[in-house]
């Protein structure tokens, strides 16, 4: 694999996350760069929830900074603009969290419409092509109780994408899937991954991890405890502790 | 002695009146009004008509024949009213109770009395309770309709006070262009109404007293009110006063029995007829109002004696069974009382959601003073009842300086009452969306306004949608409260026609239908919705659905 050259899009310095006195994050630092793919890998409890939602701001940093773009993203003062930061950061929910009054194509043309104020026509017109992208062109008037799981976690990823961010979160997209539903969601995520989107997915999916990855986090405890490409960590970890959380997960 | 013959007291508005009711909170006497789910309504007519039903039957037989088997003539009253009847310790006592002993002798039995409320007299006496009705009942030809009178026994009706020697007032003629003073809501007010008077040229007083003293102290030129009470009041403590012109609109008392007792009827006529003839009648008359019989006041009587119920005419027609004749006659009226029911409710929701929304989001607000005074208003109009809200507004205001007329009295009590009720629908719609909705939104970049409006909010109104149609419907209930300022809503509409008709269980069942007849749909549109919606409030079902529903 080259090495990313890119400019970092995204520079996580010492963050650190309390919920009252437990500490979930540890000072995590990380870099991602235009176009990369970055494998989050973890326990459950480890933390990687926490991190994504601190880099969009759902969750607000206890300490650290965090650098999207070019501005400091990680405090509170007047002059940042959360909405607009977040408007460059698609997230993915494990639970989709789909709104289940809209159909799907109103689902995605929401955020444009009244967000950014795009026309009825024009919003309508893009949601459709990128419920296309995402192989749900013909569930564009159905509403979310009335599909799949994969297919709502597409029209999800649809949502995400409908504001053209720099960054894509995804917290274990597959996670809450039956078995036979995680393919189609792992393989839009594929699709996205080679069109160079740049893409922090939490997940238990090692095979995704191994193929689309540039690069994977071993998230330990609130700390990175281990960075690498896909092959060596997911082959040859240096860290015990990954070993053996990569010999539980294998092994299920 | 009070006017109590057009309309019974509690239908009066007035705080005079609803302080003087024994029991403010409630004022209303039917057994099957008391904010009644519309089941236990039902159920309660129904027992209500059996009971009715069947009393009648066993009285069918002549009722005259079952009096004088039975051995004593049972004579229902209010007894509240001097010098007419009045109760005192465990006797009765007045113009009405000698004169009832004397009807009874006549009929050759003892009479037993018994005492109740003005209210629910009549249907008392349709339903047997006992035989005749002596408690100064004025005869109306709408209660002609339904009930049987007798010959009339006392002269009474509208007269006019003027101070002594006040040449300029001789007649009714003379009182335009003169200040009136009435007793508010009375027969007396309604009666210089109808002789053209504008508004501003009639003072209506709390008491007859108050009325009576503004006359004396030059304020007023006339007051006008029911003579016998004048009379008294002048007698006591006006001597300034006297009363002019005599009777311009006369109300005359009559002996009240059932429709289809002729015999009844016949024997209390003939009874009249010989206490007025041999002395008797004077002499209960001198002893209660207190002067002497005046001359020509029997060859009076005998001229209206035609005011009472024909014999042969009291002979048709049954109280018990529904009907129709009187159902078209009232009907108009109380689909006027359903439409101002209607329209009130109609306002309270218009006004109480979008209120009850803002006082929910100001509950859910993190300011905290915000959330304390949401949670004050809710917890105060849901801690006290409704009537305590609608007479607060209405009788306690404006001694704060705000008064209020009837009817914005009415719209702000119903809005606020629901306001609070449906504050906390909104709270617990809002709590229950899932809290991956605001997340979502946020993540796409709506502030947080947008994400309620677009977001939260939507899914809260479907969701919301069952419990805000119960509280519609129980406004739509509750409305009926109104009437205690004096609104003509539904159920004062049809009190008043029950208490003043024969035939309660038509009134009562046209009420029903009525009240039915507004809530039934609201409750079918709510479920046609709640299926149309049912997708969006049952949300993350698993597998793919038919569009039926949504389309
Ligand atoms: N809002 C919160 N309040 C308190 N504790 C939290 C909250 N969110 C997460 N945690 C705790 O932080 C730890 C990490 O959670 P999370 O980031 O969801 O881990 P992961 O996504 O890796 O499973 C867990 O112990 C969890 O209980
Ligand atoms: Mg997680």
């Amino acid at each position: 694999m080259q090495e990313n050259i890119q400019p970092p899009i995204l520079t996580v310095s010492n963050l650190h996350k309390k919920f009252g006195p437990s500490e979930v994050l540890k000072g995590v630092d990380m870099v991602m760069r235009q176009g990369e793919v970055v494998a989050l890998i973890g326990a459950s409890g480890s933390g990687k929830s926490t991190l994504l939602r601190c880099i969009n701001r759902l969750e607000t940093p206890t300490s650290g900074t965090i650098r999207f773009r070019d501005s400091e993203i990680s405090g509170s003062d007047a002059g940042l603009d959360l909405n607009q930061v977040r408007r460059e950061i698609g997230m993915v929910f494990q639970q989709f969290n789909l709104f289940p009054h809209l159909t799907a194509l109103e689902n995605v043309a929401l955020a444009p419409r009244r967000v950014l104020g795009m026309a009825e026509q024009q919003a309508e017109k893009e949601a459709r092509e990128l419920l296309e992208q995402v192989r749900l062109g013909a569930k564009a008037d159905s509403y979310p109780a009335e599909l799949s799981g994969g297919q709502q976690q597409r029209v999800a990823i649809a949502r995400a994408l409908a504001l053209r961010p720099a960054l894509l979160l995804f917290d274990e997209p597959t996670s809450s899937l039956d078995p036979e539903l995680v393919g189609e969601v792992l393989a839009v995520m594929r699709d996205l991954a080679r069109e160079g989107r740049t893409m922090l997915v939490a997940t238990h999916e090692m095979g995704f991890a191994r193929e689309a990855a540039s690069r994977v986090m071993f998230l330990d405890e609130g700390r990175v405890l281990e960075e690498g490409p896909p092959e060596q960590i997911l082959e040859a970890p240096r860290e015990e502790r990954t070993r053996a959380f990569l010999a539980r997960v294998l092994n299920r | 002695m009070r006017h109590r013959y057009k309309l019974p007291l509690s239908f009066r508005p007035g705080l005079r009146c609803i302080l003087r009711c024994k029991n403010f909170m409630h004022p209303i006497v039917w057994p099957w009004e008391k904010r009644l789910s519309l089941l236990r309504f039902l159920a309660a007519l129904l027992v209500f008509s059996f009971l009715l039903l069947g009393v009648h039957s066993a009285y069918a037989e002549s009722s005259l024949q079952s009096i004088r088997n039975r051995g004593v003539l049972v004579i229902g009253t209010d007894a509240t009213y001097p010098p007419f009847e009045l109760k005192t310790g465990d006797n009765f006592e007045g113009f009405d109770i000698d004169f009832g002993n004397e009807i009874g002798k006549e009929m050759g039995v003892p009479v037993r009395w018994d005492n109740i409320n003005w209210d629910g007299i009549f249907a008392a006496l349709q339903t047997n309770k006992f035989d005749l009705v002596i408690s100064d009942v004025v005869i109306t030809d709408k209660r002609k309709k339904e009930m049987a009178f007798s010959r009339p026994y006392f002269l009474s009706g509208q007269t006019i006070v003027r101070r002594k020697e006040d040449g300029r007032i001789r007649s009714s003629k003379d009182l335009p262009g003169k200040l009136v003073t009435v007793q508010q809501e009375t027969t007396g007010q309604y009666a210089v109404e109808k002789l053209g008077l504008p508004a501003q040229q009639i003072r209506k007083f709390e008491t007859m007293q108050d009325a009576l003293l503004e006359v004396r102290n030059g304020r007023g030129d006339a007051a006008v009110g029911d003579l016998p009470a004048l009379r008294e009041m002048i007698r006591k403590g006006y001597p300034e006063l006297e009363t002019v012109g005599g009777i311009f609109v006369h109300e005359n008392y009559a002996v009240v029995a059932r429709r289809g007792e002729p015999e009844l009827l016949a024997a209390v006529n003939e009874a009249i007829g010989k206490i007025m003839a041999d002395g008797r009648y004077a002499h209960i008359y001198e002893k209660w109002i207190r002067e002497p019989l005046p001359a020509n006041y029997l060859v009076g009587l005998d001229k209206v004696s035609s005011q009472g119920t024909p014999i042969a005419e009291g002979a048709t027609g049954s109280s018990f069974t529904i009907r129709w004749s009187l159902l078209r006659s009232v009907l108009p009226l109380l689909l006027q009382g359903a439409l101002m029911t209607l329209w009130i409710t109609f306002l309270g929701l218009l006004i109480g959601i979008p209120t009850g929304l803002i006082v929910a989001l100001g509950r859910l607000s993190p300011f905290r003073p915000l959330s304390l005074l949401a949670i004050v208003f809710v917890e105060t109009v849901r801690g006290t009842p409704l009537l305590l809200q609608i007479f607060a507004i209405y009788f306690v205001l404006p001694s704060l300086g705000l008064s209020l007329p009837q009817f914005v009295a009415a719209v702000v009590a119903l809005s606020l009452n629901s306001a609070a009720y449906i504050a906390e629908i909104f709270r617990a719609g809002i709590q229950s969306i899932d809290k991956g909705q605001m997340e979502a939104a946020r993540a796409v970049g709506m502030n947080s306004r947008q994400a309620l409006r677009w977001v939260i909010l939507p899914q809260t109104l479907r969701r919301v949608l069952p419990p805000l149609t119960n509280e519609a419907v129980a406004l739509l209930k509750d409305s009926s409260l109104i009437s205690i300022i004096g609104l003509s809503e539904l159920m004062r509409v049809g009190r008043e026609q029950a208490s003043n008709s024969g035939s309660p269980i038509t009134i009562v069942l046209a009420l029903a239908l009525l009240y039915l007849l507004m809530t039934l749909p609201l409750t079918y549109l709510v479920r046609r919705l709640e299926a149309r919606w049912e997708p969006i409030s049952r949300p993350r079902v698993r597998g793919v659905r038919s569009r039926q529903a949504t389309s």
